[in-house]
């Protein structure tokens, strides 16, 4: 067992890679903190829908699933269960509807499957009352976070939304100590 | 116990200690001679800086010759290792953010200088040398403008406390000292300030002679080490993902240098948020000398620019003045015409009628 | 161990706390400052939306912690559940030395004349505690100055024609606008309104040892990386402790005040910041919490002549919650009006505070803060597309053409919004949390909904081709405006504290923040509760006769 996480916990961090020391993005991802291999997909899916690549990146370029697969182990612990129980949900709906894992519908077909879910409108054998609404915010809500909140935590890498919005990133910004005896910082020629 | 058995005992002893000693000296000096595959990347946490290494430039470079070994640095470098051994087994964390603290970066800078001796010599002949006692001690600064937390963006980025931790007391009262004395001769800008060592890229190969016409195109003309280290990410931001600021000047757009280690440059040279052309520490050039590299005049690591003018003028330019006589900052530091921001207009009024 | 008598005991080291705690401090007064939080820094929390005062969705950066700290939030529909503070019905304000002033975006507002006496200029409201304060404008000018220049502020002092007498002008310079700023200055000037820069704490130069303000983006929500950004952890505090008469206790957890049979404050007993109980006994007790903890603290410091909590004998601690119904529009411009020239919000208009027809009070209207990429996601018009490529797209194309007008509408406060003290849950030290109840009164609406509707014709003739109204709704509204639990008052049945902020019949008990408000103005509250904590440090000071506090 010990040998066994070791070596999980050694895989994990060859693909994940770190923040600091190679530029985490470009690495192959083989192995999650938390996610499955398959719940990594259907999550990679999911959010492209929400974010698709345009002439900019999208989700999957920006790894948004990693931002995920890291906070569900971090922030986002409380909402292990959520994700596990709604993730499954998702596939049996499909499955049941289309008769297709999500992963392999049609484009369409997948944003179709959102709408509805997010309408709160799929068959509710799987979803109890508000759930497949609640759990259709939560994705929503977090593909947000990931796409366009700091790379710190793990998704909008290579700073992609930032740059999408044409905002400069570091900040290129001085200090005003020269411009005036008294720092003024308003001075502003026309 | 006769003597007889008691020296046996003694020799027995004595051998076993010596073997020890060969098998663990011996063992040490293999290891860190093997290949780090086998011996460094044992330990996951060193994976990431394995892998980047293996596709840098340094790549020829054992990680001992740059990182040290467990004794290179006395007893100080075995209590680290042996601590990082101990956190490696004892600790049940995922490490996804190891990296060097400031004092081993350091201690790595000063092994850069076993093949970079003239960079490093071109470095400490620049103001980008200064110690912490030059950058944070400095009165007439310090008693104009109180120290802050940006401080650190620029100078001393590697520090691992906040300006809280580095000076006392935060205030335009002085006097002031470092917390820490240790601090006070340490490089604030060291070469990872800008370079980042494991940077993608080639080694540097003997030229191919049966083509010795192509020695020159199989030069990249790029060095991908070069960024900016950014102390609130804990990364280096590469040439081609920092911003290039949109400069104004009088109310237009200028053109800034296309060479993208400008962008670099106004990173900390960097104008105020209204992005004027010469405001607060910026010096993108405008007026004649608009659009040109800031490596065009200053050399890289010494920041030398004292035969900027030779490198593109003769003596005498198009105006038949002598560009180095002049009435610039070039010659007079008082002159009001900045190098940076000299207009064909500065001396030729005429010229403001013909346009 | 047991800790040494002092003279006073000030609890919550925010805008109030800390500038009562340096008045008394500078005039002789030992002096131990209690804040839950600690200090911290800009290097800990910098250019990441996710975790800022603002957005928060994993934690709040500047305190309070998920793990020890929660409340209990009652909705409008009556059910009521446990939440903690990183979530947005908690009603966070900052845990931290300095507590909001060290993030917060930094308006320096006074209020009117006649904020201070919404009864008299309005009537009375059926449903609503609409009172007059028992102080007025003049009353507290001359200590709205002094917040002025002891703590920093930058501002035009001629630039509102509608704003109350002044004595000084401020003592920096104003803010230039920035582009967006500038647009809608030109269109108010067009259609008569009487715009100028919001007066800021903020140093627009050089001032009081430390340097001016390079307008970063991200500033509203951060700590400030060049220390510009004035707030008592950097002005009033450090003067406080550096006086030797000041000792402040970081992370610690204050449980109650002390009453004794005389009807007076004798301490408080806390915890530290490893667990463990003190008491820590003064001759005056200043509670600095803001309006909700002060509530809580006076309701959980039960004795038997406060059977109920301390001033608490006419069930008014913890009334009259209020916070601000925030209320505007935005619009979708042509061109890009956004130039990455921070905070963003610098230009406001005072026309519609007061003297509105049909409307009972008002509020400043101003643009709004830099909006982040992740907060914008959720800037759209009505009916807009959530997510996809629509969304995408709305995100790349407008995000530097959206300008926002927005105010904060003052509230019609009432008996039902309100802080009380849970029956069942606790927080980690056991003490009995916080329960939010209420909402805000229904003329709220209206008013809202004429401020919007303003604020929507400005952006119209400064050229937005698409706007719509965000209009403030009946929420309970607490968080970082929280105000009016503690209301000051001449009359003990219909108030909890006298016009210097003395808790009725506990004559060595104060209280020093929005608590006090009777109304929370049409303005950030944050310079009023300076202003309050200058005018009853000083009083304290005065009243000071070397011993026990006990002077009328």
């Amino acid at each position: 067992m010990e040998v066994k996480r070791r070596e999980f916990i050694r895989q994990l961090c060859f693909a994940c890679g770190s923040i600091s020391l190679i530029p985490a993005c470009t690495s192959e991802i083989s192995t999650w903190r938390f996610l499955t291999a398959d719940e990594a997909k259907l999550i990679e899916a999911i959010t492209e829908q929400i974010i698709p690549a345009d002439q900019d990146a999208g989700a999957t370029d920006a790894r948004v699933v990693n931002f995920f697969d890291r906070q569900l182990i971090g922030y986002y612990t409380r909402h292990q269960e959520t994700y596990r129980k709604g993730l499954q949900n998702i596939e049996s709906s499909s499955l049941k509807i289309f008769h297709k894992n999500f992963v392999n519908l049609d484009w369409d077909q997948q944003t179709e499957f959102l709408e509805t879910m997010e309408t709160g409108e799929l068959p509710e054998a799987e979803w109890e009352g508000n759930e497949q609404r609640s759990f259709f915010r939560m994705l929503l809500d977090h593909s947000m976070q990931a796409f366009y909140g700091s790379p710190r935590h793990g998704g909008n890498c290579g700073y992609v939304s930032y740059k999408m919005l044409k905002i400069d990133y570091p900040h290129v910004i001085g200090q005003n100590r020269y411009p005036s005896e008294n720092g003024n910082t308003n001075l502003k020629a026309s | 116990m006769s003597k007889g058995n008691r020296y046996k005992l003694f020799l027995v002893a004595f051998a076993v200690i010596f073997v020890i000693l060969i098998t663990s000296g011996g063992g040490y000096v293999v290891w860190n001679a093997a290949d780090p595959e086998r011996t460094c990347n044992n330990c996951h946490e060193i994976s990431p800086s394995y892998n980047t290494w293996t596709a840098s430039a340094h790549r020829d470079i054992k990680c001992v010759n740059c990182h040290g070994t467990a004794f290179s640095n006395g007893w100080h470098s075995l209590k680290e290792k042996t601590n990082m051994v101990f956190t490696h087994y004892s600790e049940d964390i995922i490490h996804e953010d190891i990296g060097l603290d400031e004092n081993q970066l350091l201690e790595t800078m000063e092994r850069c200088t076993n093949c970079h001796q003239t960079e490093y010599a071109s470095w400490k002949s620049s103001g980008h040398s200064a110690s912490y006692s030059d950058i944070f001690l400095d009165e007439v600064h310090n008693s104009t403008e109180q120290l802050n937390f940006d401080c650190l963006r620029c100078h001393g980025m590697f520090y691992e406390g906040t300006i809280n931790d580095l000076v006392t007391p935060l205030s335009i009262k002085g006097p002031w000292s470092l917390t820490l004395e240790e601090k006070a001769d340490q490089a604030t800008i060291p070469c990872m300030a800008c370079h980042k060592i494991h940077s993608k890229g080639e080694p540097s190969v003997k030229p191919d002679y049966s083509a010795p016409n192509d020695i020159f195109y199989s030069r990249l003309n790029e060095n991908k080490t070069v960024g900016l280290y950014s102390r609130h990410e804990n990364m280096h931001f590469p040439l081609d993902q920092l911003p290039t600021p949109v400069m104004v000047h009088q109310g237009d757009t200028i053109k800034t240098p296309a060479d993208p280690v400008y962008r670099l440059c106004v990173q900390c040279h960097a104008p105020s948020v209204w992005h004027l052309a010469g405001s607060h520490d910026d010096h993108t050039p405008v007026g004649v000398h608009e659009g040109i590299s800031c490596t065009a005049c200053h050399e890289r690591h010494s920041n030398f620019q004292r035969n900027s003018c030779v490198k593109c003028h003769p003596a005498i330019s198009n105006c038949k003045l002598d560009v180095k006589t002049m009435n610039t900052t070039y010659s007079n530091p008082s002159s009001p015409h900045d190098i940076h921001s000299v207009a064909c207009t500065d001396c030729h009024e005429d010229m403001l009628v013909r346009e | 161990m047991k800790n040494k008598h002092v003279n006073a005991i000030v609890i919550g080291a925010g805008a109030g706390g800390g500038v009562v705690a340096k008045e008394l401090a500078v005039s002789g007064l030992s002096v131990v400052l209690f804040e839950r939080g600690d200090w911290v820094t800009y290097d800990a929390h910098n250019d990441d939306e996710l975790m800022s005062q603002r957005t928060h969705p994993f934690e709040n950066p500047f305190g309070p912690d998920n793990k020890r700290h929660r409340r209990v939030f009652v909705g409008q529909n009556g059910n009521e559940r446990i939440v903690l503070p990183f979530e947005y019905p908690f009603n966070n304000n900052a845990a931290c030395v300095g507590s909001g002033t060290v993030s917060y975006g930094a308006m320096a507002w006074r209020f009117m004349e006649k904020d201070f006496l919404m009864k008299t200029s309005y009537g009375h409201v059926e449903g609503s505690t609409l009172e007059d304060w028992p102080i007025t404008y003049q009353d507290l000018e001359p200590y709205y100055e002094k917040a002025e220049w002891e703590i920093g502020v930058s501002g035009d002092h001629t630039g509102n024609p509608f704003q109350s007498v002044r004595n000084m002008p401020y003592p920096m310079p104003p803010f230039a606008y920035n582009r967006d700023g500038q647009i809608l200055y030109d269109a108010a000037k067009r259609i008569g309104l009487h715009p100028f820069p919001i007066p800021m704490l903020r140093n627009s130069v050089r001032y009081n040892g430390r340097p001016a303000c390079y307008r970063m983006r991200t500033c509203v929500g951060f700590a400030c990386p060049v220390n510009a950004k004035c707030g008592t952890h950097n002005t009033v505090i450090p003067i406080a402790l550096q006086s030797g008469n000041c000792e402040l206790r970081t992370n610690c957890q204050v449980a109650e005040v002390m009453i004794n049979e005389k009807g007076l404050a004798t301490g408080i007993k806390y915890f530290d910041e490893n667990d463990n109980g003190h008491i820590q006994t003064a001759d005056i007790v200043i509670i600095s919490c803001a309006a909700v903890e002060t509530a809580r603290l006076l309701l959980n410091s039960k004795s038997r002549l406060f059977p109920e909590g301390a001033g608490n004998n006419n069930d008014w601690v913890g009334r009259n919650l209020q916070g601000h119904a925030y209320t505007g529009a935005s619009g979708i411009f042509e061109d890009e009006i956004y130039d990455d020239v921070g905070p963003g919000a610098c230009w406001a208009v005072g026309d519609f505070n007061h003297d509105n027809e049909g409307i009972v009070g008002g509020g400043v209207l101003c643009n709004s803060f830099f909006t982040p990429p992740y907060a914008f996601t959720r800037l759209r018009p009505p009916g807009a597309k959530q997510w996809g490529l629509e969304h995408k797209e709305f995100q790349r194309k407008n995000y530097k053409r959206i300008s926002s007008v927005r105010g904060p509408f003052q509230e019609i406060p009432n008996f039902d919004a309100r802080v009380t003290v849970d029956p069942e849950v606790k927080d980690h030290w056991g003490i009995p949390v916080a329960r939010l109840s209420g909402q805000r009164h229904e003329y709220d609406r209206i008013g809202c909904q004429f401020m919007s509707d303003r604020a929507e014709e400005i952006l119209r003739e400064a050229g937005a081709i698409t706007t719509w109204q965000a209009v403030g709704g009946r929420g309970l509204s607490g968080d970082q405006h929280q105000s009016g639990t503690a209301r000051m008052g001449n009359d003990p049945k219909t108030s909890v504290t006298d016009k210097y902020g003395r808790v009725h019949d506990i004559d060595n008990l104060f209280v020093a923040d929005g608590s006090l408000h009777v109304t929370n103005g049409g303005f950030n509250p944050v310079l009023t509760i300076m202003a309050l904590g200058f005018y009853i440090g000083e009083y304290i000071a005065k009243n000071w006769n070397g011993g026990s506090f006990t002077s009328k």
